[in-house]
């Protein structure tokens, strides 16, 4: 009997949290509704019809891929883009790294400052910007005025791969910094303090404490710093010559001046599929930090 | 009574005549009074200068006829694809390059009615069934007066001619196909334009890579010009309007005006439209000498009504391209040839674009 009273008043809580999360469960479905038929019509819809596209036009089966993997030029210029990526990612971490981490150290004024230096960028066009680095970058241009004004000889960087990574580089830039910091932040650094008391040396403490703990920002920052230099038009038209044409042009000129929509098509869905397969190649990796630190 | 049916008779069939004879004979630049009133018409072009000076050229027009001008753009035919698929098409007359009247007459584009506009002024060669140009320019050699000073390149021959004429090029890398670009490399590789082949394009591009990996593909004019004002390449193949503009800021750039290159803009009505005759009504209206005439003194583009004298500076009228010295000198791409390879050729002449 006096069980029976514990039990029910155990359970009659319960069944009302229960009954509050199923409820809130339901609520919270229309709290992302709009986000989720946003995404569907906007991002899910058109790719499927781009998807099926690829295989429809201009009949069922599989002639676009065909073509795409029987055409040399595709091939160069999809292994071009994905290198490109790289090296704007590498460029960015590299950029990106210490900046992030100076943020977390400095007083609340001066992050500010250093925030708004990131974002101001982020105000202003892309082709503004893209404009901007061809009058730095050109022949005649500020950069090698100056190298040849301290007696060097002239580098060519515009029309060349390295100036489209260093323009494309300045613009996803932000999208390096900010998820680093939002996980540097969060670092408690009394953790360095404690490796270097226990006699370890700056470098190692780095190492073995600080690279590890922030190394969900990288992947975050790398990973979107990837995904979106995949996709850069404008940057590399305006700073590139032939040699660093990236997948985007040759799209847009299949469906814009061909009206190929189905090669298009085929080319985005390889794009897209090539994308995914790295990142489940980079997955393991991301998951490395947890296991490394719970063993230790 | 019966003079009174009579006369009514005579004015009616006055009045049909009149009418009859008005549809018959359009004077290109003229619009009834009022004709248009209530209507709404979408002109869509690329923007820019451009568009806004074809908007002034049509302000008689709307004026008169009291037709409502909206405009669009920029043309792309993509778009217009879609609106012709779903039936729903929101662009009456539309401002293409070269080639799409061509590629598409009849899938994209309507064949136009020749009784509803005025097409006696404009220059020989230049109207297709689906298209009246909406302006002339030219592709044209410019080289620095610096480099070259006593020996100037002359014609395309020059410019492909690496050897005797050390120094780095530009040409237009815009995507759009540039057919009599490849048809002067051809020649400047020994090839003959006659009867022309596919196996012909892959020697003309084969030529344009022998320019060294040096060579710049311009994606805009603006970068042309970017181009020739800072003096990057020393010889670039150039649109007029581009060119003019970069002289006019302190380029040092000359002209070699043999064999430059014929190019227009098309005035097209798409398949589909909600009010044809109207549309055909702006495009004969837009080919009028005095509509022509502001569209040359806004854009610096040569107008395409052999009457028209537009008042423009000095420099303007040196790039102007209809003198009669100048049209003996122009070269007309084989458009037919172009049209029916338009696929290949295109696929082609990306894959240089593309550094392959």
């Amino acid at each position: 009997m006096a069980t029976r009273v514990i039990d029910s008043r155990d359970t009659v809580p319960a069944v009302a949290a229960d009954g509050r999360r199923r409820w809130f469960r339901g609520q919270a479905f229309w709290l992302v509704a709009p986000a989720l038929l946003l995404l569907v019509i906007c991002l899910g819809l058109p790719l499927a019809i781009v998807t099926l596209r690829s295989f429809s036009e201009p009949q069922w089966g599989w002639q676009n891929y065909a073509w795409f993997f029987g055409t040399p030029v595709n091939l160069t210029v999809l292994q071009r883009t994905f290198a490109i990526s790289a090296w704007v990612t590498l460029v960015c971490l590299i950029a990106g790294y210490p900046y992030a981490y100076v943020m977390t150290a400095v007083g609340p004024k001066m992050r500010l400052i250093l925030i708004l230096c990131v974002l101001v960028p982020f105000w202003v066009s892309g082709v503004v910007r893209t404009l901007a680095w061809v009058i730095l970058l050109q022949d005649s241009g500020v950069i090698n005025s100056v190298i040849k004004a301290v007696g060097l000889s002239p580098v060519k960087l515009i029309r060349t791969q390295t100036g489209v990574v260093i323009g494309m580089a300045q613009v996803l830039l932000p999208f390096m910094i900010l998820p680093l910091y939002s996980v540097m932040k969060t670092i408690d650094l009394r953790l360095m303090q404690a490796a270097r008391s226990l006699g370890a040396s700056p470098a190692r403490a780095f190492a073995q404490v600080y690279l590890p703990l922030s190394l969900p920002g990288v992947y975050a920052g790398a990973i979107i710093v990837f995904i979106l230099a995949l996709g850069f038009y404008i940057t590399p038209a305006l700073l590139g010559g032939p040699r660093s044409t990236m997948l985007s042009t040759l799209i847009q000129n299949q469906v814009l001046s061909l009206l190929n929509w189905g090669r298009g098509g085929a080319m985005g869905v390889v794009l897209l599929i090539a994308t995914f397969v790295l990142l489940a190649l980079a997955a393991p990796l991301s998951r490395q930090p947890h296991k490394t630190g719970s063993r230790r | 009574m019966k003079t009174k049916i009579g006369q009514a008779a005579a004015l009616g069939l006055l009045m049909i005549t009149t009418a009859a004879l008005a549809q018959s004979k359009p004077v290109a630049g003229e619009v009834a009074e009022g004709s248009l009133k209530g209507k709404t018409l979408t002109f869509v072009s690329y923007g820019g200068i451009y568009q806004d000076g074809q908007i002034a050229a049509l302000k008689e027009f709307v004026d008169k006829s009291g037709v409502t001008l909206l405009s669009d753009g920029p043309t792309e035919i993509s778009k217009l694809q879609a609106q012709v698929e779903s039936g729903n098409v929101t662009w009456d007359v539309v401002d293409t390059g070269d080639f799409p009247p061509y590629v598409y007459c009849g899938k994209l584009f309507q064949k136009l009615d020749f009784s509803k506009i005025d097409t006696s002024n404009i220059p020989e060669g230049q109207i297709s069934e689906c298209s009246v140009p909406a302006m002339n320019y030219g592709v044209v050699l410019m080289y620095n007066t610096e480099k070259y000073k006593d020996n100037p390149p002359k014609s395309w021959k020059d410019f492909f001619d690496i050897e005797k004429f050390p120094g780095s090029r530009a040409l237009e890398g815009s995507g759009d196909l540039s057919g009599g670009m490849i048809e002067q490399a051809l020649l400047a590789a020994g090839g003959s334009v006659e009867n022309m082949t596919v196996a012909d394009i892959d020697k003309a591009i084969e030529k344009v890579r022998s320019l060294g990996p040096d060579t710049i593909f311009w994606k805009t004019g603006a970068d042309s010009q970017q181009l020739a004002e800072s003096g990057e390449a020393d010889m670039i193949a150039m649109w007029t309007g581009r060119a003019m503009t970069a002289v006019k800021n302190g380029a040092k750039y000359t002209p070699a005006w043999q064999d430059w290159l014929v190019v227009m803009d098309q005035m097209t009505i798409p398949i589909g439209v909600k009010d044809p005759d109207a549309a055909h009504a702006l495009i004969n209206a837009y080919l009028g000498k005095s509509a022509q005439e502001t569209l040359a003194k806004t854009t610096s583009y040569t107008p395409i009504h052999k009457d028209a004298k537009p008042e423009v500076d000095e420099i303007t009228a040196a790039f102007m391209t209809n003198t009669p010295d100048k049209l003996k000198l122009g070269y007309q791409q084989n458009i037919k040839f172009w049209v029916e390879n338009f696929e290949v050729a295109n696929e082609k002449w990306n894959a240089l674009m593309a550094g392959n």
